[in-house]
């Protein structure tokens, strides 16, 4: 179990990483995580030098993009649409170190250029205003209440840079309820060289991929100015990390909808002491399976794209992490074996098809996936919709070393946190230890203005879980407030982590998912019955008070009551006065009539 | 000093019936902390003590959506040291409780009720004795679950109670400094100082020969109960480090009601409910509601003050913008003041019963609303309708009682006869 950053961070790309230097190149990894499940990690790679891009001169780095950055003179951008939960007891370590990967549903942060707080929200307005045109996605409603100034948690990618001196401010927004699809795809393969026509990127189909068991599109761009003065630059990565199941995207689409297997087609276990003739445990039916790109992807790679460097000798395109032993066939292109033994690239044909078979003969192992650093989960204590609490565990699996790091939330203003009832303990103890937390930075939430930020600098011990937890009252909000189906609940954003390591190695993020939270809801149908009979209350207390203020007092028998008899009199007398009225009109009608008809 | 006997039986007795449920049942003051009907968004408890953790921790508690409590409750507060907090601010609420009543007390044996300096009630025979009064506010269910409860209405209630008890003996000097106070810890009382300085006045005049006019005596008071509330919002801007933002998180929070938390009260659903467009008219009409009544009831009930303040206090626990129980158990604390008018009520069994109906059904209505799910909002808002409508007639009914009280004193041939208004 012991473990430490380095082989973490580059679990995926155990294929070790051989990079000429051109200004765009792209690469497809794959590797099987478990017998059913498959990562498959895309990025796509650009870079221009910082003059030409003050200047206009966009060639890799799409102009649609570079123009909404000068426009609102963002220097680092990262950009983050996200589905489904990454599985860390099954599949390890997140890819990339979870650096490329967001909460879910859209998370963005940036480090604006301004003069003052005020200044740098507004730009990154303005900023989100225009990336929510480009990317079809709701970030425009990145307010006020979703928008946080992260402290400890986000250093910046670039180099060079000092955010200091620089007056750089860092803002960070998430929108945990927006559903990620296919037109926030669209745009983001538009942005590519090849638009997704050719190359890897070719691959890249909105029912694969959104079909996938967790998936992550990641845009970075940030500004490197080397050390040594040479010239600085602006470098753009586009990320797609997604985990297939293997089985279900093998289903044959002209009959996606899974049936049950006819008992002959069953594969059985027969290493089971209960097996038998009449019994049958599935085995597991992706072990030992062939699968072809076509069949996992719905389609072969459509030839490569400016997979050359810059002495025109073909770039490999596409890792995979497979024993050497097993067997593969490849339609077109070449094969490499790498001396790790474990992995194989290979490069694309420039303009024709290329399919890749990975046969189901040689060996099957798979490479122990690396234990995660950390274990971290979410979830809701208590129940009622009047109030509740958060309960996180964190779980250091390393038998030998304790680990710190950053724990940070952006909770919803109407989730109001008790911050005095926030306590760590160790699984172990009953007690809380208030030694686990370091430091705490806290920045309570307005109502309809602001959301609360808490950053949490917390350390946890070798081979021991912290149990962190919190209590918070749920507000209940205006009517107009609610979302449409309110009662579906409102979702509270995943809490970042970012694990501190002495050394100067890349940083590790994990991410925890987001949260449902039901407030308790008003009836939609009431308002004009609420206006009226409250109003009819209040009314009813204001007319009984302001009748003895103003009416004065008699006896009941000084004033003239309801006599029963006069009023039937008067009544009487009324119909009587009406009936002859009548009469005496009618009889001069028909009299007019007569003498009309006469003439 | 003697020391009543009767007065220290009672205390006595109170206090250990707190102390028995405060520390027999160690759950009991969270959980009723925790209720809608005690603890409202500007006196609960518990934002008190994050206010309070917040203020220890150097982070502003005006600075966030929490807290809406004044900051003197802050440095009051963190004088209790921390390991002993809970069981001493049981204490305190206690000895708050036994205040509230000694100040009753002292109400009530001044006889203000019943025979003011303009009007002399022909039933001032009928009557309970002070300790008979206080023993009624202390064993109240409503008064004891608020002082488990905690809730700092209770603060804004004693310093009601002392401005009363203050002017009925003839100071109104400190009277008026307590409804400072008051109106400081929580802006409501601000409308009671008409009243306040009509009783301080007619106390005034009835023991003294000689008196300035009435105008001069209110122009008087009412500049130091504003110069009161200017040292006190002084005396929080130190304390605050400085800072003004208390007074929009204190003030403007009771003023504009964005925080819509279920309570007792007519504003909260009517607030969730209302159109955007006309949420401001409609927080100025329930605003002027509420002062509308303290003229109107000035002039006619001008004889009897310390009857107006009941009603006022009456009318408060109905329509004021966050009402729980503390204020309700304020006003029958006032109440029974008015022994001698109780066979002039007309309603009282309905109004009793309706009371009963809704403390009962209450609860039971917003569990099947916020924690089975099998009722809806309207439930409890329903519940909060019937509440206030019984609650405003025992305060309608009362009033006719003490108007015609003060007819029946002009015309004492119509004694037991029907009446009608005209």
């Amino acid at each position: 179990m012991k473990y430490s950053f380095g082989p973490l961070l580059l679990s995926l790309l155990s294929c070790s990483l051989v990079l000429a230097d051109p200004d765009y190149h792209e690469r497809l990894n794959l590797q099987p995580l478990t017998p059913a499940s498959l990562l498959a990690s895309f990025n796509f790679w650009s870079k221009a030098s910082l003059q030409s891009y003050e200047e206009q001169h966009f060639k890799y780095i799409p102009r649609s993009l570079g123009q909404i950055l000068q426009h609102a003179k963002t220097r680092e951008l990262h950009l983050r649409f996200s589905t489904g939960r990454w599985d860390d007891e099954s599949w390890g370590a997140r890819p990339w170190g979870g650096t490329k990967e967001g909460g879910t549903g859209v998370e963005l942060w940036a480090w604006v250029e301004a003069d003052s707080d005020a200044g740098s929200f507004a730009r990154w307005v303005t900023l989100n205003n225009a990336l929510s045109g480009l990317f079809c996605a709701s970030l425009n409603f990145i307010d006020s209440t979703r928008t946080t100034r992260p402290r400890m948690t986000f250093e910046p990618a670039s180099v060079g840079t000092n955010a200091s001196t620089d007056n750089l401010y860092l803002l960070h927004g998430t929108l945990p309820r927006e559903v990620v699809c296919t037109e926030n795809l669209t745009p983001f393969l538009k942005l590519l060289p090849c638009k997704g026509k050719a190359g890897i990127a070719s691959l890249l189909d909105g029912h694969k991929l959104f079909d996938a068991s967790w998936q992550s599109m990641a845009i970075d761009v940030r500004s490197v100015c080397p050390a040594d003065g040479s010239e600085c630059s602006i470098e753009m990565e586009q990320t797609v990390d997604m985990v297939l199941d293997v089985q279900r995207s093998k289903r044959p689409r002209d009959n996606p909808i899974p049936r049950p297997v006819p008992s002959e087609g069953l594969r059985c276990d027969d290493t089971k002491p209960y097996a038998g003739s009449d019994f049958c445990y599935p085995s597991d039916i992706s072990n030992g399976q062939s699968w072809t790109i076509a069949e996992i992807f719905g389609r072969p790679i459509q030839g490569s794209c400016l997979a050359e460097d810059s002495n025109g000798n073909p770039l490999d395109s596409v890792y995979i992490d497979v024993p050497n032993e097993r067997e593969m066939y490849i339609t077109s292109g070449t094969e490499n074996k790498h001396l790790s033994g474990t992995c194989r690239s290979f490069t694309l044909p420039k303009s024709e098809p290329f399919e890749m078979v990975l046969s189901h003969l040689g060996p099957q192992t798979f490479n122990d996936h690396t234990t995660p650093p950390l274990y971290a989960s979410r979830s809701f204590t208590g129940h009622g919709q009047e109030r509740g609490g958060v309960q996180t565990l964190l779980t250091n699996p390393s038998l030998t070393s304790s680990i710190s790091f950053v724990y940070f939330e952006t909770l919803p203003w109407f989730m109001k946190l008790y911050l005095h009832t926030l306590t760590a303990r160790l699984s172990t103890s009953s007690t809380p230890n208030p030694c686990l937390i370091k430091e705490k930075f806290y920045r309570p939430a307005l109502d309809r203005r602001r959301g609360t930020q808490l950053e949490l600098l917390i350390s946890v011990p070798a081979n021991s879980t912290v149990i962190l937890t919190y209590d918070f009252d749920k507000a209940i909000l205006r009517y107009t407030e609610y979302p449409p189906d309110a009662n579906r609940g409102f979702d509270v954003a995943p809490a970042v982590i970012r694990l501190l390591s002495n050394d100067k190695k890349a940083p590790v993020y994990i991410r925890t998912t987001s949260l449902l939270l039901p407030l308790p809801t008003p009836d939609f149908s009431m308002p004009y019955n609420v206006i009226i009979l409250t109003s009819t209350v209040m009314a009813l207390a204001f007319g009984m008070i302001f009748n003895l203020l103003v009416r004065r007092f008699v006896g009941a028998d000084e004033v003239e009551g309801w006599d029963v008899a006069a009023l039937k009199a008067k009544l009487r007398g009324g119909v009587m006065v009406l009936r002859d009225k009548m009469m005496k009109k009618g009889g001069k009608g028909r009299k007019s009539i007569n003498s009309s008809c006469g003439n | 000093m003697v020391i009543d006997r009767r007065k220290a039986l009672l205390f006595g007795s109170a206090t250990t019936l707190r102390l028995l449920l405060f520390f027999a049942f160690p759950s009991l003051p969270d959980l009723l902390t925790g209720r809608v009907e005690i603890s409202t968004p500007v006196t609960s408890f518990k934002r008190l003590q994050e206010g309070l953790f917040l203020y220890t921790h150097n982070v502003s508690p005006y600075d966030g959506g929490v807290f809406h409590q004044a900051p003197l409750l802050l440095s009051l507060f963190a004088l209790i040291p921390s390991s002993l907090f809970s069981p001493l601010t049981s204490l305190l609420y206690i000895a708050l409780d036994l205040l509230c009543a000694n100040a009753l007390i002292q109400i009530a044996e001044s006889g203000e009720a019943g025979s003011s300096r303009l009007f002399t009630s022909p039933r001032n025979e009928l009557k309970w004795d002070g300790i008979a009064i206080g023993a009624a506010y202390l064993f109240n269910p409503f008064t004891i679950a608020t002082c488990i409860g905690r809730p700092i209405s209770v603060f804004t209630n004693c310093a009601i109670l002392y401005a009363i008890a203050k002017a009925v003996s003839g100071k109104p000097m400190s009277s008026i400094l307590a409804l400072g106070l008051a109106s400081y810890l929580s802006l409501y009382p601000i409308l009671l100082l008409p009243p306040l300085i009509l009783l301080c006045y007619d106390r005034q005049a009835r023991d003294k020969k000689e008196t300035p006019p009435i105008s001069t005596f209110a122009i008087k008071y009412t500049s130091l109960f504003f110069a009161t509330k200017v040292w006190f919002l002084y005396i929080s801007n130190i304390l605050t480090g400085g800072s003004w933002e208390f007074i929009s998180s204190t003030y403007s929070v009771q003023l504009l009601l964005p925080d819509l938390t279920p309570n007792m009260g007519l504003w909260w659903y009517f607030f969730i409910e209302m159109f955007d467009s006309f949420r401001e008219f409609f927080l100025g009409v329930f605003w002027l509601h509420l002062g509308g009544y303290v003229g109107g009831l000035c002039i006619r009930v001008r004889r009897q003050p310390l009857f107006i303040i009941t009603t006022l206090l009456g009318i408060f626990a109905i329509f004021k913008p966050y009402p729980s129980l503390s204020d309700t158990s304020l006003y029958f604390a006032m109440l029974p003041l008015y022994r001698h008018i109780f066979p002039l009520m007309r309603y009282t069994f309905f109004a009793m019963a309706t009371i009963l109906y809704a403390s009962l059904l209450g609860p039971a209505f917003y569990y099947l609303w916020i924690y089975a799910g099998s009722g809806n909002a309207n439930f409890f808002y329903a519940i909060t309708l019937v509440w206030s409508l019984g609650l405003s007639e025992i305060v309608a009914d009362s009033l006719f009682a003490v108007l015609r009280d003060e007819w029946e004193v002009e015309r004492p041939e119509m004694k037991g006869k029907d009446v009608r208004q005209i």
